[in-house]
Order: C-alpha cells, then sequence, then structure tokens
C-alpha cells in the first residue's frame, strides 16, 4: 500500500506537537516534551468539560503509527472541522465570539490548574456553528507567580482588531491579513480614536500596552516595578476579567453600508423571488451536494436553501454589514451547517504566512460540490471587468457543480452599474455568457425566472 | 545586569514556544496589584449583592448562573 502523508504547513511553531495528514486522515502527534500537559488536560477533567460546552474539539487517541516516532508519546485523531476559515474573513461578532470563547476557555483551564499558553485567533475555528479551540496542545500546567504568556497574542489577536473595527472603521478587521501575528499594538493604540483613552480597559491593554513595550523591547529602559514582584492567581483572574469585560463592551451594529438593506430594496417581485427559491431548491434536491459555497450571499437568504438540506455551506460576501446579519442570524437559531464569511472575491483569500502555505488561499479550500452564484456575474463582469470566460474559469475551480443567475442589459441593478461609465462589454448579453460558460460547464438545464427579466442556470464542470 | 532582566527572570522559567514580550509580561506584573484588587473587589461586590437579593425575599437565582448569556459558550462561576 502507498501511504500519503504530510505534515500541516501551519502546525510547526510548537515543539508540543503537530498536525499531519495520513491517506486522507488527520492526526496531531503530541510530543513527549508536552505529555505531562496533555495528560493533566486528559486527567484533570478539563478536556471532559470544555468539549461539554462545546468549546474544544474532540478527539480520540489512536494506534496510528506517529509521523516523528522519536519525538512522539502518542497520537489523537480531531474531530475535522468542516471548513477552515480564518480571523481576516469573519464579521465583527465572529471575532468578538471567538475572543470570548478564548477567555471562557483560560477562565476554565485556570480553574483546573491549567493555563492556556497561547491565545492566537486561528487556533479557534467555526465548527457547527460556533466558536471551538481546535488545538489540544493549547494548554500547559499553570505555574503560580506567572502572568499570562499568551497576553500579548490575546491583543494582538482579537482585543486590538476588535477595538479598531468598532471604534474606527470595519474594515480594519481586514489588517489581520497583513500581519499574521494579529495587528501590532502600536499601530492599534495609533489608529483608534483619542477618545479610547478614557476607556480604562483599551487604555490599559492597548494604549498602556503598546507604551511598554516600546520601552521594554530591548529590556534597556528603566524599569520603574520593584523586582519582587510576582502575578499571584487573583492578579491572572483578574486580567482574563478584565479582558473579557473590555472584549464585551466593543459591539458594532451593522448600518448604512452597501447592501445591509439589498432584500428590502431589489427589483424583485414577490412571486418572482419565491420562483427563484423554488428552482434553485429544486436544483439542489436534485444534484444533491454535500458543500456548497454561495459566493455574493448577502445575508443568506439563498444560503439557506443549501444549509437547509444538511448541506454543509459557506457564505461569502463582501460586505462586513450582510455577513453580520447572516452571522447573527445563524447564531440565533442555531444553525449547525452555515458559515458566513467575508470575502472580497475580485482579491479572494491568497496563500499567507511562512511560505505561503500557512493558511490557504479560498481556492485550496475547495472544490465544493456545487457553487451558488445569484445576482453576482454583473458585479465581477461589469464593475470588476472581468471578461466571462474568465469569471467561468475562475467559477470552476472553485466548485464542480454551479447555479448562476444571468442579469442582463436592461435591468435596472446591470444598468445602475452602467450609469456611471462607458458600456464596453459588447459581450455581455446572454447568448454570450452561455458560448463563455459552455466552454468549461456543460449547461444542464435553463430557466427564466418568470415576472423578471432574469436566467438561472445549473451547470456541472466538464473537466 | 539590567534589573528588567532581574525582574523578568523569575517570570521565563516556563516552557514557552511563544515570545511573550518582555514588555506585555512587565506590565501585567506592573498592573498585578489593581487586576488583583479589582477582581477581588468585584467578587465581594456581587457576593454582598446575592446576600441582599436573598434578604429581599426574591426569588433567588442558583449561584452558578451566567450574568449574563454569553455567545458560543456558557459562563463558569470562578467559585
Amino acid at each position: 500500500m502507498t501511504r500519503s502523508e504530510a505534515r500541516v504547513a501551519a502546525s510547526f511553531r510548537d515543539p508540543g506537537g503537530f498536525l499531519f495528514w495520513r491517506d486522507g486522515d488527520l492526526f496531531r502527534q503530541v510530543n513527549r516534551v508536552s505529555e505531562a500537559d496533555y495528560r493533566m488536560l486528559m486527567d484533570s477533567g478539563l478536556y471532559a468539560r470544555l468539549v461539554k460546552m462545546n468549546l474544544l474539539i474532540p478527539h480520540k487517541e489512536v494506534k496510528a503509527e506517529p509521523a516523528v516516532p522519536d519525538l512522539a508519546a502518542l497520537v489523537i485523531k480531531p474531530v475535522r472541522v468542516g471548513f477552515i476559515s480564518y480571523p481576516y474573513e469573519w464579521c465583527f461578532s465572529q471575532l468578538k465570539d471567538a475572543a470570548l470563547a478564548t477567555l471562557a476557555i483560560q477562565k476554565e483551564a485556570l480553574a483546573l490548574g491549567m493555563s492556556l499558553k497561547d491565545a492566537s485567533a486561528y487556533n479557534i475555528q467555526f465548527h457547527q456553528g460556533r466558536p471551538v479551540l481546535i488545538d489540544t496542545l493549547s494548554f500547559e500546567q499553570y505555574q503560580e507567580g506567572q502572568p499570562w504568556v499568551a497576553y500579548r497574542q490575546f491583543c494582538q489577536h482579537f482585543l486590538a482588531p476588535l477595538a479598531l473595527m468598532a471604534k474606527r472603521d470595519i474594515r480594519l478587521g481586514q489588517l489581520l491579513r497583513i500581519y499574521i501575528d494579529g495587528v501590532p499594538l502600536d499601530l492599534a493604540s495609533a489608529l483608534l480614536p483619542g477618545g479610547t483613552r478614557w476607556n480604562l480597559p483599551l487604555f490599559t491593554h492597548i494604549h498602556v500596552h503598546a507604551r511598554a513595550q516600546l520601552k521594554y523591547a530591548d529590556r534597556g529602559g528603566e524599569a520603574k516595578a520593584a523586582s519582587s514582584a510576582r502575578f499571584g492567581k487573583p492578579a491572572l483572574l483578574g486580567l482574563v476579567d478584565s479582558l473579557e469585560s473590555a472584549v464585551r463592551a466593543l459591539d458594532w451594529k451593522p448600518a448604512g453600508t452597501e447592501w445591509a438593506d439589498y432584500y428590502d430594496s431589489t427589483n424583485y417581485t414577490r412571486a418572482a423571488f419565491d420562483e427563484k427559491r423554488r428552482i434553485i431548491d429544486g436544483w439542489l434536491e436534485r444534484t444533491q451536494p454535500k458543500t456548497a459555497w454561495d459566493l455574493g450571499a448577502n445575508n443568506g437568504v439563498f444560503s439557506r436553501l443549501a444549509s437547509g438540506r444538511g448541506i454543509q455551506t459557506v457564505a461569502f460576501d463582501i460586505d462586513p454589514a450582510a455577513v453580520e446579519q447572516n452571522y447573527r442570524e445563524c447564531r440565533s437559531k442555531i444553525e449547525s451547517n452555515l458559515l458566513p464569511l467575508v470575502m472580497d472575491l475580485t482579491n479572494p483569500s491568497p496563500g499567507l504566512g511562512w511560505n505561503h502555505q500557512e493558511r490557504a488561499s479560498l481556492r485550496k479550500r475547495g472544490p465544493a460540490d456545487m457553487v451558488m452564484a445569484l445576482a453576482l456575474v454583473h458585479h465581477l463582469a461589469i464593475s470588476n471587468n472581468v471578461p466571462l470566460p474568465q469569471l467561468a474559469d475562475f467559477f470552476s475551480r472553485l466548485g464542480k457543480g454551479l447555479i448562476v443567475e444571468f442579469v442582463p442589459k436592461g435591468d435596472s441593478q446591470v444598468e445602475r452599474l452602467l450609469a456611471s461609465r462607458e458600456d464596453i462589454f459588447p459581450n455581455y448579453t446572454e447568448t454570450g455568457f452561455e458560448e463563455a460558460f459552455s466552454t468549461v460547464y456543460e449547461i444542464i438545464e435553463k430557466k427564466q425566472i418568470e415576472g423578471s427579466n432574469r436566467t438561472l442556470y445549473l451547470m456541472q464542470s466538464r473537466s | 545586569m539590567d534589573w528588567n532582566i532581574i525582574l523578568l527572570l523569575p517570570l521565563l522559567n516556563g516552557f514557552a514556544y511563544l515570545d511573550p514580550g518582555s514588555g506585555s509580561m512587565l506590565l501585567q506584573v506592573l498592573l498585578a496589584l489593581f487586576l488583583g484588587a479589582g477582581f477581588t473587589i468585584k467578587l465581594y461586590w456581587k457576593k454582598l449583592k446575592a446576600f441582599f437579593s436573598k434578604n429581599k425575599g426574591e426569588p433567588v437565582a442558583p449561584e452558578a448562573q451566567p450574568e449574563e448569556p454569553v455567545e458560543g459558550g456558557e459562563t463558569h462561576d470562578q467559585e
């Protein structure tokens, strides 16, 4: 039997262990250096408690051969997360919930004599609709008198971007895409409004923290503390409590961004809207995909046709307000099959981090069984000038099946896009669209949406 | 030897694969008193409130009830 084995590219920092793939299964090797901490996690009852609270990914200890036997203590097999997403793809409330989950985990750990040794936002994933810690090796025995080693990381990965999004501009969440280890605190301090200095937790954990980092970076500055100071457990609990208050106090409400009220102002009649739903639902029934990516999903009205059928669905949209609305609905209805994410399709998430491999590009996380592109083509073809053949190529690389809507010239939404510019799109017609897409797709079915001038297509990739 | 380093030495004994940042560690030490005192006062304040609400004869919430709903997980009383 030939074996395929590969270490997960993002799993290299912690010498305590690493993730690896073998024959399509995901395993985590626990190295001997972290065996004692792992045993404590399991034996203290912390693991059981966190799993019960849906805060930690469950795993099984397995007899699989370690990938690096010289270092190994044992191998575990974690439950797989459906779709790996990254903090720069999350809306405000997703990042906030991930931050609160991290702090809730730290409180549970401290209650049972352990502590988180890192607080990376990348260690949190949305699993069945809820933020869970996926790194089983993030725990170490708590050592009395020690400050929190992950304090800096928590502030950079969570508090700083949340504060910037809430207090300055929601789009600053995208700084996480540039700074792989979180937003530098001196940058956050410089960008935040001056008024945040009157907010005690933000003043302390961002502004003063940034100053402390600059001042003591080379350890050569003047110290002002007594050297006998110790950081007792009440102080650590106070720190976590203070961070939690800081995060809870931050809020952002979607209002006034591009498409937040799109479905209320769309030019669909009620009947045409229902007809569109009925056609898409029928095609999903017919094709039975296991995974679906809804591109340009807005607040997820059509994504829910897929997720409602038990299809693992990711709903991408460029508008943080639409994604925020979508996520809040997912959360309140406890929808476990739908993951809303912020994504600019004209500049989708690239491969990032060390060797371009630490964080996978959007395309690398596919392909999905079904791609849905509803009321999207005109935005990419006209607003972003993407030629139709290239659009077909892009979609076909993301998924095998395609449900796509063509919105022709003459439609008020297209006219709106053309109002301020010259029409340089002679091929943007139904025929041009079908010709371009036929090169990479087989058109299975085509349906005119009654009561509108729009057409829906069901297609299957030829490759 | 710089006494910043003396101050940090007892803090860096553990096995930490992350660079915790000397400024971030020192800041915590500097804030220790406030954080610890603040947390303790908050804890007693809650107990005091719970005590008086019990005395009023109102229906009492169980001790372990979270103070506010949490998204993505339950809170756990520290006591």
